[in-house]
């Protein structure tokens, strides 16, 4: 069973939120306890897959901001 | 290689303020689909977003322009916040209650490349990213706030219970169970994780 802080270590630890002394402890640990290794490898996963269903809007509406923002450094 | 995608966000910040409108524009490319995710799980609209999206780097622009930007934090952190707010905003104008509507896909993009796959994988993967998307939106309030500001927002836990009013072990807790919730949602409904299709 692996303990809340820990846990909440390795959140933050895959979303780089943790300090470098606690990261070279826990990555110390990772190495040591499997089930811990195993809860980082699905936390990575998860991100990995939170990432790619990221969308994206269309390219008119991004083409609008570059656009309005030129306009206004031309008349400024 | 293209060297200028290392260009910090602060570098390209100083740039655009001093009259490089090409680094806005990086910065755009760089943190658009973040911004635009951030207000689509908020407003579940499309067109919507979109809208929200231009006002969002229209207020950055001048923001920028009038030298009121503040450099202490992250840039991300701090476009995705002014999103975040501007979704808010609409969202309780609107009135609107949370419904989780389908996506028909027809009128976005998504951000993956997608050039080496096969139209069944394609659609497999976009089927994958919309239901997530959709239990993304079933996650109580308070998991579903954090996760959108850590992951998408890119803030750190420390700005989430700042802006959340909690402690920063309370916002790594809802963290920690949004994505083991999002984890028994996506078994319950049988999307698995095909590492086949997110092998490298």
């Amino acid at each position: 069973m692996i303990k809340t802080s820990t846990q909440n270590e390795l959140i933050q630890y895959v979303y780089n939120d943790l300090a470098d002394d606690a990261c070279e402890q826990l990555e110390v640990a990772l190495v040591q306890d499997t089930e811990l290794a195993d809860s980082c490898s699905e936390l990575l996963l998860i991100q990995q897959l939170l990432d790619d269903a990221a969308k994206a809007p269309r390219k008119h509406v991004i083409d609008n901001i570059l656009n309005y923002s030129k306009n206004l450094s031309l008349r400024s | 290689m293209n060297t200028t995608t290392l260009i910090s966000d602060s570098a390209l910040v100083s740039l655009y303020i001093a009259g490089k409108e090409s680094a806005f524009e990086q910065l755009v490319n760089r943190h658009k689909n973040k911004v635009y995710t951030t207000i689509f799980l908020i407003v579940k609209d499309s067109y919507t977003a979109e809208d929200l999206l231009q006002d969002t780097f229209i207020k950055a622009i001048h923001t920028m322009k009038s030298g009121r930007y503040n450099e202490e934090g992250k840039f991300s952190s701090w476009i995705c916040r002014i999103a975040h707010n501007l979704a808010i905003d609409h969202f309780r104008k609107e009135k609107r209650s949370p419904m989780i509507t389908l996506e028909d896909g027809s009128n976005v993009f998504n951000n993956m490349s997608f050039s080496e796959d096969s139209a069944e994988s394609l659609q497999i993967k976009e089927d994958t990213h919309a239901r997530l998307r959709e239990l993304i939106q079933t996650l109580p309030q308070t998991q579903r706030e954090v996760l959108m500001m850590r992951h998408y927002a890119e803030m750190s836990f420390q700005e989430i219970a700042d802006a959340t009013g909690v402690s920063i072990n309370t916002a790594l807790g809802r963290m920690r169970y949004a994505l083991i919730n999002l984890r028994k949602k996506m078994q319950n409904n049988d999307i698995t994780y095909d590492k086949n299709l997110y092998s490298e």
